[in-house]
């Protein structure tokens, strides 16, 4: 039987159409790929065995990666966090503290030295008496007479 | 986070289709065989920590990329090139063929008790199965996606990398070509 009339469709209706059409062939090629051959079927057991066994894998990774680890043997064993770089960047805040402290301390030091001297310096050059004289002779003489 | 359950669960459930969309792409069973397991092997060990609703997508995001770097392997460009353009308006503008008139006369009627009269159902399922290879590669991709993987327009989109006007138009064109095709082939009445 031909057709002589052509059917109009709206855009919905053609939408709906192909999609039902879509749906239909899929479903069909959803029948076939069911029905593949035995050594696929297997291959893409074995794929997917491997696949399970690779996230297992990764998910024990991340678990240590997570956990305590206990580091070192006997006495001196001790349990680590190895979160990363934060975990190192706090560990290494107190040495950089300590290093700072004992500048500071070396600092002070040097400064309370250097007043000193300077002190002498300055009670030397105001006193009356030249500082060449205590390089004289006589007058150290004169000093260790006067003493006893 | 997916379970070793659902995760197991739902390759099982892909595993076929992601086999022969594949091998459309690159007609070749060991190549698409490689492509799904490295496929599958990404998706565990990148994306285990994802919740089991978002691996579907992740998935079929995956394996096209998969399939896109075999080509590239293969250094097969031009052929990409071929399979992956844009194919426009083949068989669209027949003036004498009503191919919405096709299309619903022909869900009708594929797969019915009719069609198996005439041809054996393997037969019809193995037509079928050749007419949609047949397709150009971006339009059997959004066909496929869209009508086998259930993804929605906007999903296809994301995974073919290109619009959702662009999915609609592949989808239409595909669905015009096979219906078209299985009329000549006497699957239409």
């Amino acid at each position: 039987m031909t057709r002589n009339t052509k059917t109009t469709y709206s855009l919905p209706d053609r939408d709906g159409l192909e999609a039902r059409f879509g749906v239909r062939v899929a479903s069909m090629l959803g029948e076939r790929a069911q029905s593949t051959a035995p050594d696929i079927s297997e291959r893409l057991r074995f794929a997917r065995e491997q696949a399970l066994a690779r996230a297992k894998a990764a998910r024990r990774q991340e678990q240590l990666a997570t956990a305590p680890v206990v580091v070192g043997r006997g006495r001196g064993a001790v349990l680590a966090s190895p979160l990363g770089w934060w975990f190192k960047l706090g560990s290494a805040v107190p040495l950089a503290l300590l290093v700072l402290g004992l500048a500071g301390i070396a600092h002070v030091h040097d400064r309370a030295q250097i007043a000193a001297v300077a002190e002498v310096d300055a009670a030397l050059l105001s006193d009356d008496l030249p500082p060449d004289a205590y390089t004289d002779p006589g007058f150290a003489e004169y000093l260790k007479t006067t003493r006893e | 986070m997916a379970t070793d359950k659902e995760l197991s669960d739902f390759l099982k459930s892909i595993e076929k289709r992601a086999f022969k969309r594949t091998a459309f792409a690159v007609r070749d069973d060991d190549a698409a065989l490689d492509i799904v397991q490295d496929s599958m092997i990404r998706l565990a060990e990148k994306y285990i920590d994802r919740p089991a609703a978002e691996l579907p997508l992740l998935f079929q995001r995956i394996l096209s990329n998969a399939t896109m770097d075999w080509f590239r392997r293969q250094k097969v460009r031009s052929a990409v090139v071929h399979n992956f353009s844009e194919f426009g308006g083949s068989g669209d503008d027949d003036g004498d063929f009503d191919i919405l008139e096709v299309l619903d006369n022909l869900e009708g009627t594929v797969g019915t008790e009719s069609a198996a009269d005439s041809v054996s159902r393997d037969q019809i399922l193995k037509l079928i199965e050749t007419e949609v290879g047949e397709l150009p590669a971006r339009q059997r991709e959004a066909f496929l996606l869209r009508y086998w993987e259930e993804l929605d327009v906007a999903e296809t989109a994301s995974v073919m990398g290109c619009s959702e006007g662009s999915v609609k138009t592949h989808c239409s064109r595909a669905v015009h070509a096979l219906a078209k095709a299985l009329k000549a082939k006497g699957l239409a009445p």
